[in-house]
């Protein structure tokens, strides 16, 4: 059943949201395109709720990405290169790779900006409940930009429980009620005993 | 819509903005403007405070001051 308002309705399991592209949005859109050349992706947190109509700023752009090896990972960073953007760790893969190595977020922004930038999290099965979100995407798209989000229900309960800052209290507030005609109880109930295992 | 009581706190506040959104998708408009006005301000900056020529290596140090990064 497509829900009953007029900022958004869902054609094929794809939530298409009746807005303009901002520069936010292109920006991620540039760095997906690079990005999807190499690898699976989940874009989650604050994103989620700015592109469904969070009236607030944001300096980063949480993606997940999955684990690549050395060679893999080079391969995206010449492509990232070549398409005007930087990392703030370093210019070659032996200085970024020690990151990734260690399991840290690294950052990349275009060419001559420090913001936006996305914070880029490479993660795998050994980490359970960002991999189950992963796995289980849900579309949206904006005029002619699809991207892939966690299901709602899971990225509204991952802010209040897992980041629980005021701003991620926040933006659960306004993902319920924006999506309160989508939005299914049981999958609360599924969700919620996974995502309280990250606070173990 | 109407208001189920006057919105007291900012949760309330976003509740009532994220009800009239569904209502009236124009509202992105605004939101549109204040998300560029925030980037257009951001690049400003970053422009006044590092040179175009050495931007990286400034922005490095930048952020270790920062200790964005290590």
């Amino acid at each position: 059943m497509s829900p009953q308002n007029k900022a958004y309705s869902i054609e094929n399991n794809t939530i298409i949201i009746d807005r303009e592209l901002t520069k936010l949005d292109l920006f991620v859109k540039d760095f997906l395109e690079v990005l999807k050349r190499h690898s699976d992706y989940l874009v989650v947190s604050g994103f989620v709720s700015i592109s469904t109509g969070r009236t607030r700023g944001t300096e980063d752009v949480d993606i997940l990405a999955q684990k690549l090896n050395k060679i893999e990972f080079a391969l995206l960073l010449e492509d990232l290169f070549k398409n005007k953007f930087w990392c703030y760790q370093g210019d070659t893969i032996n200085e970024i790779w020690k990151y990734i190595e260690n399991g840290s977020n690294i950052r990349f922004a275009k060419e001559e900006e420090m913001f936006p930038n996305i914070e880029f999290i490479s993660i795998d099965k050994s980490k359970p409940v960002k991999y189950f979100e992963f796995t289980h995407p849900q579309k949206i798209k904006i005029q002619d930009f699809e991207f892939k989000i966690p299901p709602i229900e899971f990225e509204i309960l991952y802010k209040e429980i897992v980041l629980a800052g005021k701003k991620d209290i926040e933006d659960a507030k306004h993902l319920r009620t924006f999506f309160s005609e989508l939005i299914k109880k049981e999958r609360f109930k599924e969700y919620e005993p996974l995502i309280k295992k990250e606070l173990k | 819509m109407k208001l189920k009581q006057i919105p007291k706190t900012d949760l309330d506040y976003i509740e009532v903005y994220a009800e009239k959104l569904k209502e009236n998708p124009k509202f992105f408009k605004q939101q549109k403007e204040l998300i560029e006005s925030q980037l257009s301000s951001s690049s400003n900056l970053t422009k006044k405070r590092f040179s175009k020529e050495n931007f990286k290596m400034q922005a490095r140090a930048h952020l270790k001051e920062i200790g964005v990064c290590s």
